[in-house]
């Protein structure tokens, strides 16, 4: 299956639109174990360098790839997109400028862009995409996020390692949609002749920037703890609200990306904080794991005001900062330790 | 670097300095005036006053009345004086991350110490407003501080000129911006019962011009040389431009400059004593407001920054059309396109028409840890000068309000050897 890759510095960009242009939508994830240095001739040291193993994925595999669209996010994808423009060769760049408020306004301006990127889409690929295509995307991708929904709900019960559960949604984000809804069966069922939540383990809520690496999932799993409820794109971002089947299907998609849980990079801290609340209390959960890579800014400022809030409640918060490696992290292992045993 | 190598570049012993214009002091007047109404503003329970940020149409809130309060201004205030980096190293303790803006640090450190305006604090406004063209950061402080003032806060969603869009896509970006002016009005009206004045706003849009356009006379006789006028002077006397546009006392403060700088620009003197120019410079971001010393110094070397895009980004054409809701449009496109935040092509191309025109020996290019936006692309467009014009450019890492990022000794090397560079390339 052709592919259109994709850089959503969260979950902004309507995948569906690109499977109903019949392309496989692929996240572009980066890979913690390439170096950097091919996107560092461009970009410095001190920009995220989840980003910049985005643009180095990028320019090494973007022959393999039919066109990339990158969508507005936060400062990193809104201005590199021109370094992007230069470097990666491409036959397809399309900018998807998606609205970051959530008002009737924004809702009107996202279909909009919905609609911008259809038109780029049928114009270079001479691809039909009917409003019953985009509907039969939206169940399949419905289909895959309900699926994601019974998979979650295990985690507090079942022995899931925290990589097992990550490694489904990325792939859920990178495989045709059919192949990663069979994959998720597949994990559940697994799932569920496993033994119950491993009583050595304490639950906890993991938020702040994307996590793109499985190795910082196993970090968490190794200092004791189990991540069972999320706010984080390759998580509960992806799947926790489902896209409404009804009516106009451009319409919906629009509803549906300004509705899910709101990341660090969109207007709106309070509903943010909402979630995660709501997130706490929902699952009987007090622990809170707050974690922002280097360079992250967008929710290194949430960070304070989100963490202190939690705290407030009644909440025990961590909060820590990590690099971009897929190495033992022994300062991060110690911090996460510490408030294990604090705890 | 060996300096007896380089006759021209470091005569430590010469005093080659910055001889500033008559009025330079008079700037002292405007910020008076700002600091005084702004107290008013604040004190006085009938007048209200916003936050704002860089990239803001303030002409918009002085068409309600609503007096601009600037937290960046203020930042730079705080720096000047040096108390930023205390106050940075308070928002640190607060938990904000050392890789944050330090404009943001040096606010929320103002703020949490309660510090006076005199070093650089700042009232708690009626409303806080901002846009998110130049960066994230500005929408992400802004609400952060609503929060902890529990103060209405309200974001211009500026959508992304990025390099190749095309003018049907930006006329759509201009309909969800104009969308937002109305909603803001509205906003305006619940929170402080103010309502638009269309001609006071107007009004204040044509004497926003009007200050503009000195601006930019200004900077027409900065193409002379020897250079009339520097980036050590524009850095400070830029300031009206940015919290009082259109404003008469702004006007007549740059008026006073410009007659200054034409009177030298006549009679071929420079900013540099008689002859000792011998280096022009472009000097990109935002200048080190902890260490202005830095701009003269310049001088030492017979380097004087002739261009900077940065303060010539606060006074863009603006060219407001002729009724309101065609001025509305033509704000909008102003707010996502200014040259501050030029996509990277045209700011390419931007850089290259100033090199020319400035008739530029050298660019420096502030890679602004605080930041990010405007130091993306860096590398680019310092490739793209040096091999489409042959101009040496030299990328400095430093921050724009934290005195700890910046070093005396790395800085003089660095500035020594470009000095040397720019030397040979001439020769």
């Amino acid at each position: 299956m052709k592919t259109i890759a994709y850089f959503d510095a969260t979950h902004d960009l309507p995948e569906e639109i690109i499977m109903a242009a019949g392309f496989l939508p692929y996240k572009i994830l980066g890979d913690v174990h390439t170096s950097n240095e091919p996107a560092d001739r461009y970009l410095q040291a001190f920009f995220c360098p989840a980003a910049r193993s985005f643009l180095t994925e990028a320019m090494a595999r973007s022959g393999d790839w039919e066109g990339i669209i990158l969508a507005q996010g936060c400062n990193a994808t809104n201005r590199h997109f021109d370094i992007w423009k230069r470097h990666v060769t491409t036959p397809f760049l399309h900018w998807f400028n998606g609205p970051s408020r959530d008002d009737a306004l924004a809702h009107r301006f996202m279909k909009t862009e919905i609609w911008r990127l259809i038109n780029a889409l049928e114009r270079k690929f001479c691809a039909g995409i009917t409003d019953e295509k985009i509907a039969s995307a939206i169940r399949e991708s419905n289909v895959l996020k309900r699926r994601l929904q019974s998979l979650s709900a295990l985690r507090g019960t079942k022995d899931i390692p925290n990589r097992e559960y990550f490694e489904a949604l990325v792939r859920s984000m990178q495989l045709p949609k059919a192949d990663a809804i069979e994959e998720v069966n597949a994990a559940i069922a697994r799932a569920e002749q496993r033994g119950p939540f491993p009583s050595n383990k304490r639950k906890a809520l993991l938020t702040g920037s994307d996590v793109t690496y499985g190795e910082f999932m196993d970090l968490i799993d190794e200092a004791g703890f189990r991540i069972v409820r999320d706010d984080i794109s390759e998580g509960e971002r992806y799947y926790a609200t489902l896209i409404p089947e009804e009516g106009e299907p451009v319409d919906a998609l629009a509803r549906y990306y300004l509705t899910i849980p709101k990341p660090a990079t969109k207007v709106g801290i309070r509903k943010r904080i909402d979630y995660l609340e709501q997130a706490l209390v929902q699952s009987g959960l007090d622990t809170v794991i707050s974690q922002n890579i280097k360079f992250c800014e967008a929710f290194a400022y949430d960070s304070v005001l989100v963490n202190n809030e939690l705290k407030a409640k009644g909440h025990r918060v961590l909060h820590v900062e990590r690099e971009f490696t897929p190495g033992p992290d022994n300062q991060l292992m110690n911090r996460l330790e510490a408030f294990s045993e604090m705890l | 670097m060996n300096s007896n190598k380089t006759a021209p570049a470091a005569p430590e012993t010469e005093q080659i300095r910055i001889k500033t214009v008559p009025h330079a002091k008079a700037i002292k007047w405007p910020m008076i005036w700002y600091l005084l109404m702004g107290q008013i503003y604040t004190l006085l329970p009938w007048k209200k006053t916003a936050w704002t940020c860089a990239g803001f149409p303030v002409e918009l809130l002085w068409g309600f009345d609503i007096f601009p309060l600037h937290p960046e201004n203020m930042a730079t205030v705080a720096a000047a004086q040096k108390q930023s980096q205390r106050l940075i190293e308070h928002a640190e303790s607060m938990g904000y991350s050392r890789d944050l803006c330090t404009y943001c640090k040096t606010n929320i450190g103002a703020v949490d110490t309660n510090i006076k305006t005199t070093l650089g604090g700042i009232a708690k406004p009626d409303i806080i407003t901002c846009t998110n063209t130049i960066c994230d950061t500005h929408w992400k402080w802004f609400q952060i501080q609503a929060e902890k003032l529990k103060v209405p806060f309200f974001m211009f969603d500026c959508p992304k000129i990025v390099s190749g869009t095309d003018e049907r896509t930006i006329e759509g970006y201009i309909n969800y911006m104009v969308d937002q002016f109305y909603d803001f009005f509205e906003f305006v009206k619940k929170h402080t019962g103010k309502e638009l004045n269309v001609t006071s706003m107007m009004k204040a849009s044509d004497d926003s011009e009007l200050m503009s356009v000195i601006w930019r006379e200004i900077f027409e006789y900065r193409k002379c040389a020897p250079s009339p006028y520097s980036s050590a002077e524009t850095s400070a006397s830029f300031f009206p431009l940015v919290v009082m546009p259109g404003k008469k006392i702004g006007i007549k403060f740059f008026e006073k400059i410009r007659d200054d700088i034409k009177k030298r620009a006549e009679t071929g003197e420079g900013t540099l004593s008689s002859g000792t120019e011998r280096f022009r410079l472009l000097f990109e971001g935002i200048p080190f407001w902890y260490r202005m010393r830095f701009m003269y110094d310049l001088a030492r070397y017979r380097a004087v920054v002739t261009y900077e895009p940065y303060t010539f980004s606060f006074a863009p054409p603006k060219p407001f059309g002729k009724n309101y809701s065609e001025s509305l449009r033509d704000v909008a496109r102003v707010m996502m396109d200014l040259p501050y935040s030029y996509n990277l092509e045209k700011r390419i191309v931007y850089f290259e028409q100033a090199i020319r025109d400035y008739r530029i020996d050298g660019v420096i290019l502030h890679e602004n840890l605080s930041c990010r936006p405007s130091s993306t692309g860096m590398i680019d467009l310092k490739n793209a000068i040096q091999e489409d014009l042959g101009v040496p450019v030299l990328i400095i890492q430093c921050d724009m309000n934290d005195p700890r990022a910046y070093s005396e000794a790395q800085m003089k090397t660095r500035i020594e050897g470009f000095i040397e560079l720019m030397e040979r390339n001439r020769t």
